[in-house]
């Protein structure tokens, strides 16, 4: 039934015929990645969440470090979830408004996210995609490196600079950044490596092109795919690294919060039945988690060129 | 009764962008020791003709129609007593040796396991009988040579390996799907010089996959030309090749290289093989045909008998067919 | 095969070593020294204090003291902080429990990862594949710190079946939760890895030769198929075994069950160096040596990787 459908529908399509033959890969992609009702479905997701991180401050009078006066003291009675009271998820222990927390935890989280990702996919790309292109005695050495810097036991090395050096948004950023970009070396490698024998870089090479430029102008563009799907599959693995420092208290700094930091909270009042602390921030850390690992997935099939 | 009997197979697979027909309606038989030339591009169906009578399609696949064995119809066994068919009486050689051969497992392991499964022989036993067939198939210094793993042999070496697994239960047919394409020239001859020995020496019935009509003439009697999922045309291999009754097959036999003729380019078919996914209305072919004309874009040609061995679907007679 | 070991031995001595000397510097650089405190320690025995853990001496002789001290005695030298425990003390205590509750872990993640895996593969596109796709998708979000809360509500909380924290010497009702909450999301990632990896097999080519020898299903699945979609899953083992022990210290602080990751957390709040050092190391030689064992494993199986 369903297969007849799509038949009928791509027969549609063969029948305009030329204008496919026009379609450019990323539009090819992004007719793909439509298709794909788990990855849109993952996309009207993380816009939500995005709206709500960006302007959820807006529909509360409360603000993340305002303590609540009246419900201090019974936030098992009166720190419940209530639109009479505006805390629309309630209040945390202290009596401060978990809506206005949860907004400005998803602002730490996201962006530890995407600027994480951004520093692995960066420095990864260009470390990778040089040793790629040189090759053989470079590639060796550079390759070794990575290997060894695998074995190390990262988070313990970022918890060891957060205690020495003191915690600081910006060290966990860059910190959590440095950790993954390993594994995007390793991909843009072998990727640069297939590219690397192609004949258009070849004959970038033959006009006398220098190789910085042909890993910019060549190598790089046609590295992106790859790595973006695999940066849109870094940022849950970023959010879920901050979510686990901040979960051992070593994260973000009070007054600000994340959802590593709200998880653990939470979850540290469980035993006394006030279960929507660790409720609001969980789920909002789930859906968004399994939204990027949509969206991930989706854009590897809409991009992957083994499907093509 | 033929040993081998196909009729009206159809082949389709579900994918992606809807379905797709591969085969459509081909019926051939194959007698005991006779060989038969299944001609055609990539993508005209014939290797999935091939798969589909043992039930070696991808999962996505399935077959309607009917496929006899020795009278009894095998079409869509289960995989069970398939597997009693399979390697026993009728073995099959892949396209390509390189990746056809378990990358992971030495050749002995390979082999022994069709002796030990099919012929409840013990390992040393089989593994006696898998260096006499090496041996058989000209594999230098067999007895220490099988311990290793197929990386470890040239292609040529390895497409006899295969030859050589194919032949330990003495089957009675052997299907060879393009046995020869992954290879080196006079590697090719070499193979194919050995099936055809192999094939004297064991009498057994072959069906040889391939889009080289080169090979063709020198090993088999008879010959069927598949396009677009269908028989263009039957006949014995000495018919096809002095009188072609089928444009398609004149376009392949222009496409040969001959050394009598001096040819600066040689000629090729213009176009390319269709779109599996569009429903054809009239003759896969047309779209390629020099000689097509309007009844050909609606109405399939049927396949028609002519003279005691031969069939061809076009429509077309067979006194237009010409240079 | 011998040569091949040394080789990795090659890299991997190196590599603790730059780990050792690294984390020394960090140490080294930090501002602000061990001895510091609210009150102000006396000129006189500040310097004796240095004297005694060495502190006074130049880096150098420092570092290289301290790396004889671990590689020939094994001996981390004593905590800055328990002054009666030395390093070593701390580990023989902790380091039992985190490997009990570990090794546990790694067990379950991977036998229930891959066989859900390759159960999923072989029955592709049934309902037994969306469930194991479903559970592997739903585990992939639920990191240890997500899980044990869960769990203790459920288990603890709801339905009063398991103790919600301590260790009692391992008896099985206080290490199922931490070996449960520990292993869940690598399961789901060992059993994405060997689905999709059997799968791409079992369309190989040589599957297909298996096929038409007429070898049973089960034969051509575990003799032919297993070894080589294994493989991927084989070498994510190693970054799996590391994510294990960084997750013991949220075991450790979430179900107080006295591993060392709950000293490392509490000798690094309180600058515990001597003690963050050596768990550091430890692991950190625990994870090289493990990597090591997946590569001879990985080249066991792998016929074409020549040693």
């Amino acid at each position: 039934m369903l297969t007849s459908r799509t038949a009928a529908r791509s027969l549609e399509t063969a029948e305009i015929g030329p204008a496919i033959e026009g379609r450019s890969l990323w539009a090819d992609a992004r007719i793909r990645f439509f298709r794909n009702k788990a990855a849109v479905a993952g996309l009207i997701v993380l816009i939500f969440v995005a709206l709500f991180a960006l302007f959820g401050s807006h529909l509360t009078p409360w603000s993340n470090e305002e303590v609540d006066w009246s419900v201090l003291g019974n936030v098992e009675e009166a720190g419940r979830p209530s639109i009479a009271t505006r805390h629309f998820f309630g209040t945390d222990a202290l009596g401060r408004d978990l809506f206005a927390r949860t907004v400005q935890g998803t602002q730490i989280s996201l962006m530890v996210g995407l600027i994480g990702a951004m520093i692995a996919v960066v420095v990864g790309t260009i470390y990778g995609a040089t040793a790629g292109y040189y090759g053989d005695r470079v590639d060796n050495i550079m390759m070794r490196i990575v290997d060894v810097l695998m074995s190390v036991p990262y988070m313990f090395v970022l918890i060891l600079l957060l205690v020495v050096f003191g915690r600081s948004v910006l060290l966990l950023f860059v910190g959590i950044g440095l950790i993954s970009w390993l594994d995007m070396a390793r991909i843009a490698r072998g990727q640069t490596l297939s590219i690397k024998n192609k004949e258009f870089v070849e004959a970038a090479h033959a006009i006398g092109v220098r190789p910085a430029t042909i890993i910019r102008r060549h190598i790089v563009p046609n590295l992106l795919g790859v790595v973006i799907v695999y940066a849109t599959l870094l940022v849950p693995n970023m959010i879920i690294y901050e979510s686990f420092i901040s979960f051992l208290g070593l994260g973000v700094q009070e007054p600000l919060t994340s959802w590593g930091a709200l998880i653990s909270d939470g979850a540290s009042q469980m035993q006394y039945g006030t279960l929507w602390m660790l409720g609001f921030p969980l789920f909002f850390f789930v859906i968004t988690l399994f939204a990027f690992f949509f969206v991930g997935d989706g854009l590897r099939d809409a991009l992957d060129p083994k499907d093509r | 009764m033929a040993l081998f009997e196909i009729n009206d197979l159809s082949v389709q697979f579900d994918t992606n962008d809807g379905t797709v027909s591969a085969v459509n309606g081909v019926s051939f038989d194959v007698n005991e020791g006779d060989t038969l030339a299944i001609v055609g591009e990539s993508g005209s169906g014939k290797s999935q003709t091939a798969f589909a009578t043992i039930g070696l399609l991808a999962r996505n696949g399935h077959s309607t129609g009917s496929v006899k064995w020795d009278g009894k119809e095998i079409l869509n066994l289960p995989e069970g007593q398939l597997n009693k068919i399979r390697s026993s009486e009728i073995a099959m050689i892949f396209q390509d040796p390189m990746t056809s051969l378990n990358p992971y497992l030495k050749v002995s392991a390979q082999m022994e396991e069709v002796l030990t499964l099919h012929r409840g022989m013990s390992r040393r036993e089989a593994r006696a009988e898998c260096v006499r067939m090496l041996d058989a198939v000209r594999i230098p210094d067999a007895a220490a040579r099988i311990t290793m793993y197929p990386h470890e042999f040239s292609g040529g070496m390895r497409q006899r390996i295969m030859i050589a697994m194919s032949l330990l239960c003495r089957p009675r047919l052997i299907i060879a799907d393009e046995p020869t394409t992954a290879l080196d020239v006079t590697v090719q001859a070499q193979i194919m010089d050995l099936l055809r020995d192999i094939r004297y020496e064991f009498n057994t019935a072959m069906i040889l996959i391939t889009h080289d009509l080169g090979i063709v003439a020198g090993s088999c009697e008879r010959t069927m030309v598949m396009y677009g999922g269908r028989i263009m045309e039957r006949g014995t291999t000495a018919e096809i090749f002095a009188a072609p009754t089928h444009p398609y097959t004149l376009g392949l036999l222009d496409a040969v290289p001959r050394l009598d003729r001096r040819e600066d380019v040689l000629p090729t078919i213009p176009g390319e093989p269709p779109d599996m996914l569009r429903a054809v209305t009239g003759c896969p072919f047309e779209p390629r045909c020099p000689l097509a004309f309007e009844r050909c874009i609606s109405v399939v040609p049927p396949l028609e008998r002519l003279g005691e061995t031969r069939v061809r679907a076009c429509h077309r007679n067979p006194e237009e067919v010409v240079r | 095969m011998l040569t091949f070991i040394i080789k990795r031995l090659a890299v991997a001595i190196p590599t603790l070593l730059i780990l050792v000397i690294f984390s020394y510097l960090i140490m080294y650089a930090a501002p602000g020294g061990p001895f510091d405190s609210e009150r102000q320690l006396p000129p006189q025995v500040m310097a004796n204090l240095m004297a005694k853990y060495g502190l006074d001496q130049p880096l150098i002789v420092q570092i290289a003291r301290y790396v004889w001290n671990v590689v020939v005695h094994f001996d981390f030298g004593p905590s800055f902080i328990y002054k009666d425990q030395t390093v070593n003390d701390i580990i023989r205590q902790g380091f039992p429990v985190t490997l009990t509750y570990g090794f546990w872990s790694f067990v379950v993640a991977t036998s229930v990862g891959m066989s859900l895996g390759i159960l999923a593969a072989i029955y592709h596109n049934s309902w037994l594949d969306y469930l194991a796709v479903g559970i592997s998708v739903g585990a992939q979000v639920l990191p240890n710190f997500v899980m044990a809360p869960i769990l203790v509500l459920t288990f603890t909380l709801w339905l009063g079946w398991l103790p919600g924290g301590g260790w009692q010497g391992g008896q099985w009702q206080y290490v199922i939760m931490p070996v449960i909450a520990l292993s869940t999301s690598f399961m789901a990632s060992i059993s994405r890895l060997t689905r999709s990896s059997m799968l791409e097999v079992l369309n190989a080519n040589y599957i297909r030769t298996a096929r038409a020898k007429g070898l049973p299903m089960r034969r051509v699945i575990f003799r032919h198929a297993l070894k080589p979609a294994l493989l991927p899953v084989i070498s994510y083992l190693g970054p799996a075994f590391v994510g294990m022990i960084t997750g013991s210290v949220v075991i450790d602080i979430y179900f107080s069950t006295g591993g060392i990751g709950i000293f490392f957390v509490n000798s690094a709040i309180n600058r515990d160096y001597s003690v963050i050092m050596g768990i550091t190391i430890l692991t950190g030689a625990l994870t090289v040596l493990f990597n090591l064992v997946v590569d001879i494993l990985y080249a066991w199986i792998d016929p074409k990787i020549r040693y």
